[in-house]
């Protein structure tokens, strides 16, 4: 699988490393980063086989998976292993869960730094506080009708993996709205 | 300056702005108000109806009179109040309603008729028979123009707003509203026990009335007091403090609508800033300390310019050092009016006299009255105003507060200021949006809150807790009250010790002085307290129309300052008490919200759009995209100089003779896998999915549970126990539901997963008779023969380096296939495929040509699956399995799918060469007698196979009346084309091409 082709992201042309400063200070209050899973799969499990399927999934996709819950029973697996879909494919069989690779469904977007939840906040309506989101934690929200599911990975750090064919409208949403503080893509 | 500036403030930093033209200069920390004041500006409005010269009647949000328009150009902004516009350098406001100037305006006029322009005016003389064909009376068409001239508010610009606002969510355990005595106590205390707190304040400054209060609190003077408190809370981090920012809206569970006026005090915003904010707040609970509005007593001449509020004058002086005027009269039926009249003369206003309806006062507010050597007039009202432009003088009279009677002329005072106060009503606007029903408190004389219907805590004058010790013991016992809510301990009280005023805050229940003359209840709306006596003589009994009849508490104030003596002076025309008269209900917002706040971003490109991976190919190609649902989508590929018809018939005709390629990535595509994933689809089709092989895909029909069909599309088996099911670009979402709806809720025992895969995937279409020569030069790892990739087959198979699945099926007719790719690759794919298909002359078509294939060949699509058609209607019944269930069976049976004349689909071809409209009707007859309508056209184009204008449509009992002669009439574009029934089958009618 390593001669398949380089991917491309919606983002390609939009996310091109440069600095928007803004006030006296320049002022720079996140900043932005986009890049495409090497594996991106979504597990559901059965009622009834939830434990056994979360189980399968750590023992399966490796101390660098990074699993997030995105329903009852259900989890979202990035990994950079290309062959995740396969391997899970291979660990869950049908009786126990079903596997969707979503790889090329999102893009993802890190937001990082002291306004990264004031600019957050202006879209989503989560409660960004630590004792509502602690880190670690993942949540699935959307606003302007742009869904995204956010993992928070530090206080003022989140990954939003958003639908690939709303990814562009996302990012416009999301530097328009870095605006008002000053954003750097890099 | 003209003299109106007093030195109480010291020096400040000098402000240079516009009113009306001319220049004048204010100082910092002025209002638009203050500075006007401060230069001796009287006239600053005129009214709505009357024109009538109006000053500046109070100093914060519940202004009625003193609108003016602020800026220019694209951002012009009507209707602000004069009395929260903070100076800034450059302002530039003027006078609205008004012409040739606001001292002089012709349309002052209007009061001259007097007594003929009085509530309910324009129903008597303008409602009665309308004319057909008319939406008003006649006389009403003619006047209208004028009377809409003559009657309003400012104007909006009609340029684009250059601005940028913001949204924001936040959420918190507390949320105080107001930031007086009784909001700091509460914030602070909440604070303490560790609750999140936002504490939101209107004014640009935290502290309310503290801010010109003359007590001393921990021996601090109150506005320093204050400060600290301020600085105390900014300082902890579980506190956010919203400055100028207004509370506006209370929803369900608790989430309140807050306006940010984050740059108003700016001439023009940085770009990246935004000019307001709109915040979404959810709160487990809310400490309401909104305090109290001043309101005015109602007799004649009480809207000249110089009549104000008496705490509006004392904060104007005190807060801004700007007196309300040279020479000032206190008019009033409580104590807070003798407070005002002391303070203002502490800060260096001259008072001449003040005025109680009472005939005796507490000795401490005598004391206060001595200190301004005012002459006091105990037992005397004020009965009417003199001037012009500004005040003059008043008439005092004798005055029986228990009867209400005038007696004689007691003295007329010259004054260029008459500050009135009439008492306090609390501001619970906010809880009354949520429904708990005012009750009034005789003693106070004023409406309280009603009883909570959700977790808020009102506290201070807001809850009737006049003065500062019962607004910090009160704003204490609300944060306790709410930190329970929040699920904190009680945290610790913090009362200062206060010294200062102790008054009753209690009026004299006296409303009106009524001597005649045109005395105003409503000075926005100029609704008069005639207009109300006028209402209930002619019958309108309930608050809730005197309210729409007199339209009193309407507009952008909402009656802040007129609801209670409006009800004050019904009940006594009624003969009953206030509290059986009733009140209305407050509406969200509070004040009025620029709509550009509300909206925040959500206009123009940020609007949400799909794109596929070969979104930009296309408009470099010259696509003119196109919203299909939420996504964009090829409309035609324009050559330079061909329209948009030109372009599709070109493409259309390279499918049919060669090969096309249509981008499908919209196609919804929903993956479907479990042990039930079989049976599912079983009991979702109108057929058979259970048998369906593994590596081949079947087209199927969704019901609605009414028997109408819902959507189509076709589902591909990938292994035992998963498919993958297309739906249509648009439906996609709504098929999604509609599955979940019954995985979850109809069918909960099967093991069924349903994954949204329409962004995992890209794909192309390529059809024509060279789409497998087309893929044979690009594709690895699977046999695309005819015999190794069968019509309906799904394969593996590797293009360019890229893995992709391969499906024979045809939307066009043609041999065709769909290839589909992981969407980061889909580009790529794309490119592959233009390049191989390069020998053949491949064209890419969009839209116009697809729909073009598909009605030539009578596919159904969108136009056909309208929410009324069946299977059976659209010659599908052939596609509906009697032996076994599925959604929709049952009621697919009812007999009137299946009577005589229902709308069957059929084609249509024009015969004397003209264009089939879409929507047309078909008709029997001729442009002058059509005849009734016996069905419609659906879906039209220019077929370049049949070469001439077809459409696909619904006409009764269509499958029986190939053949027969009829006309496509549109009336409407002028159409009435001579068409004849055809099979929809047009093109291919035994698929022979699919199957090469």
């Amino acid at each position: 699988m390593s001669n398949l082709p380089e991917p491309k992201s919606p983002l390609h042309d939009l996310a091109m490393p440069d600095t928007f400063a803004v006030g006296d200070e320049k002022a720079v209050g996140l900043t932005l980063e986009d890049r495409l899973p090497a594996s991106l799969v979504q597990v559901q499990a059965w009622p009834d086989t939830v434990s056994n399927v979360e189980k399968a999934i750590i023992e399966t996709a490796g101390t660098d998976a990074t699993i997030m819950p995105s329903g009852p029973g259900r989890w979202l697996i990035e990994t950079d292993e290309e062959r995740l879909e396969e391997v899970l494919r291979g660990a869950i069989a049908t009786d126990m869960g079903a596997v969707a690779d979503l790889t090329h469904g999102r893009v993802v977007v890190t937001l990082s730094g002291e306004k990264a939840i004031w600019v957050l906040a202006s879209g989503f309506a989560l409660d960004f506080s630590l004792k509502a989101f602690p880190v670690g934690d993942t949540r699935l929200s959307h606003h302007h009708e742009l869904s995204a599911t956010i993992l928070r990975t530090g206080e003022n750090t989140f990954d939003l993996y958003v639908f690939t064919s709303y990814a562009r409208g996302f990012w416009h949403w999301i530097t328009n709205a870095a605006r008002e503080v000053g954003y750097e893509v890099i | 300056m003209s003299g109106f500036r007093l030195s109480n403030l010291g020096e400040r930093r000098p402000i240079r702005f516009t009113f009306n033209g001319k220049t004048y200069h204010g100082q910092e920390g002025d209002t638009l108000a203050s500075a006007l004041l401060a230069n001796g500006v009287s006239v600053v409005a005129r009214s709505f109806k009357y024109h009538r010269p109006r000053g500046i009647f109070s100093a914060g949000s519940e202004e009625p009179s003193a609108l003016v328009t602020l800026q220019k150009g694209a951002r012009t902004e009507p209707n602000i109040r004069a009395t929260e516009i903070e100076l800034y350098d450059g302002l530039e406001a003027r006078s609205q309603n008004c012409w040739p100037s606001v001292n002089f305006d012709v349309m002052a006029v209007n009061q001259l008729p007097g007594k003929a322009f009085t509530a309910g005016f324009y129903y008597k003389t303008f409602m009665g028979p309308k004319l057909s064909g008319h939406a008003a009376t006649k006389f009403w068409e003619s006047c209208e123009y004028f009377i809409r001239r003559a009657a309003g508010l400012g104007k909006a610009a009609l340029e684009p707003d250059p601005d940028r606002y913001g949204q924001m969510n936040a959420y918190c355990d507390v949320l105080v509203v107001g930031s007086g005595a009784a909001g700091l106590a509460a914030a602070r205390r909440a604070a303490d026990a560790g609750a999140d707190v936002i504490l939101c304040e209107e004014r640009p400054v935290l502290g309310g009335s503290l801010n010109s209060a003359p007590d001393y609190l921990d021996s601090e003077p109150a506005p320093n007091y204050a400060a600290n408190v301020v600085a105390e809370l900014s300082a902890m981090e579980n506190v956010r403090l919203l400055a100028r920012t207004t509370v506006q809206s209370y929803f369900d569970d608790n989430t309140f609508l807050a306006v940010e006026r984050v740059n108003d005090h700016k001439k023009v915003p940085a770009a990246h800033e935004v000019r307001q904010r709109a915040w979404t707040i959810r709160a487990k609970s809310v400490v309401v300390a909104t305090g109290a509005l001043e309101r005015p007593i109602v007799f004649a001449g009480n809207d000249r310019p110089g009549v104000m509020l008496a705490d509006a004058a004392r904060r104007y002086a005190v807060e801004y050092g700007a007196a309300p005027g040279k020479s000032v009269v206190v008019f009033t039926n409580n104590d807070t009016g003798w407070l005002a009249a002391r303070d203002m003369a502490r800060a260096g206003v001259i008072i001449t006299a003040i005025v109680d309806v009472r005939r005796d006062v507490p000795e401490a507010m005598r004391k206060a009255g001595e200190e301004t050597h005012a002459s006091l007039y105990m037992g005397a009202a004020v009965s009417k105003t003199s001037g012009g432009n500004s005040l003059k003088s008043v008439q005092i009279v004798d005055f029986n507060e228990t009867t209400g009677e005038v007696g004689g002329t007691r003295a007329s005072e010259p004054c260029d200021c008459l500050a009135v106060s009439g008492g306090w009503s609390p501001a619970f606007h906010l809880t009354s949006q949520q429904g708990g029903k005012p009750h009034w408190d005789a003693e106070l004389q004023a409406f309280l809150p009603g009883e909570p219907t959700q977790k808020w805590h009102g506290c201070g004058a807001m809850a009737g807790k006049f003065g500062l010790r019962a607004a910090f013991r009160s704003g204490e016992e609300a944060a306790v009250k709410a930190l329970v809510d929040a699920g904190f301990g009680e945290g610790e009280g913090n009362i200062p010790d206060i010294d200062g005023d102790a008054i009753d805050y209690a009026p004299a229940p006296v409303f009106e002085i009524n001597c005649g003359g045109k005395a105003f209840v409503d000075l926005q709306h100029d609704v008069t307290a005639d207009d109300v006596r006028l209402a209930h003589r002619e019958g309108f009994v309930s608050v809730e129309h005197l309210k729409r009849y007199t339209t009193l508490g309407m507009a952008t104030d909402q009656g802040k300052t007129s609801n209670i003596t409006g009800l004050a002076i019904m009940a006594d025309t009624h003969g009953q008490s206030i509290p059986d008269t009733g009140t209305t209900r407050f509406r969200p917002p509070y004040t009025p919200v620029t709509l550009g706040t509300l909206a925040g971003s959500r206009y123009g490109h940020l609007s949400s759009e799909r794109r596929t991976p070969m979104h930009d190919w296309h408009v470099e190609h010259g696509a003119r995209m196109y919203a299909n649902g939420p996504w964009m989508r090829p409309e035609s590929y324009n050559r330079p100089g061909e329209t948009v018809t030109q372009a599709y018939i070109r493409e259309a005709r390279a499918v049919r003779k060669s090969v096309g390629i249509v981008d499908v990535s919209t196609l919804g595509k929903i993956d479907v896998q479990g042990p039930d994933a079989g049976e599912f689809l079983n009991r979702l089709y109108t057929n058979g999915f259970a048998k369906l092989p593994v590596g081949k895909a079947r087209y199927g029909l969704m019901l609605r549970e009414d028997g109408v069909l819902f959507d189509d599309g076709t589902t591909w088996r990938l292994d035992e126990n998963r498919y993958l099911m297309t739906t249509t670009t648009a439906g996609a979402g709504h098929v999604m539901e509609h599955l979940e709806y019954l995985r979850d809720v109809v069918w909960p025992d099967l093991r069924v997963a349903l994954t949204s895969v329409s962004d995992q995937w890209a794909g192309a279409a390529v059809a024509g008779p060279k789409a497998r020569a087309v893929l044979e030069a690009c594709i690895s790892d699977c046999d695309v023969s005819h015999e190794g990739l069968p019509f309906m087959g799904v394969r593996d198979g590797v293009v360019d380096g890229i893995p992709v699945k391969i499906a024979r099926l045809s939307f066009s007719g043609e041999l065709a296939y769909e290839v589909y790719c992981g969407a980061h690759y889909g580009l790529q794919l794309w490119e592959a495929l233009m390049a191989a298909g390069k020998p053949f002359h491949i064209t890419p078509y969009g839209l116009e040509a697809l729909g073009t294939l598909r009605i030539e060949k009578g596919h159904v699509a969108g136009p056909e699956l309208d929410g009324r058609t069946t299977p059976y209607d659209l010659g599908l019944g052939g596609m509906v399995l009697s032996k076994k269930n599925f959604v929709g069976a049952a009621l697919l049976k009812r007999e009137t799918f299946h009577k005589d004349g229902r709308l069957q689909m059929v084609a249509v071809k024009s015969l004397d060469g003209a264009r089939v409209v879409g929507g047309s009707h078909l008709v029997a007859g001729g442009r002058d007698e059509p005849g009734r309508s016996q069905g419609h056209t659906t879906s039209t184009c220019y077929s370049p196979e049949l070469e001439c204008y077809i459409s696909l449509a619904l006409l009764e009992n269509g499958s029986k009346r190939h053949g027969e002669k009829l006309y496509a009439a549109n009336p409407v574009r002028n159409a009435h084309t001579h068409v004849e029934v055809v099979s929809p089958h047009m093109v291919d009618p035994d698929g022979g091409r699919m199957h090469v």
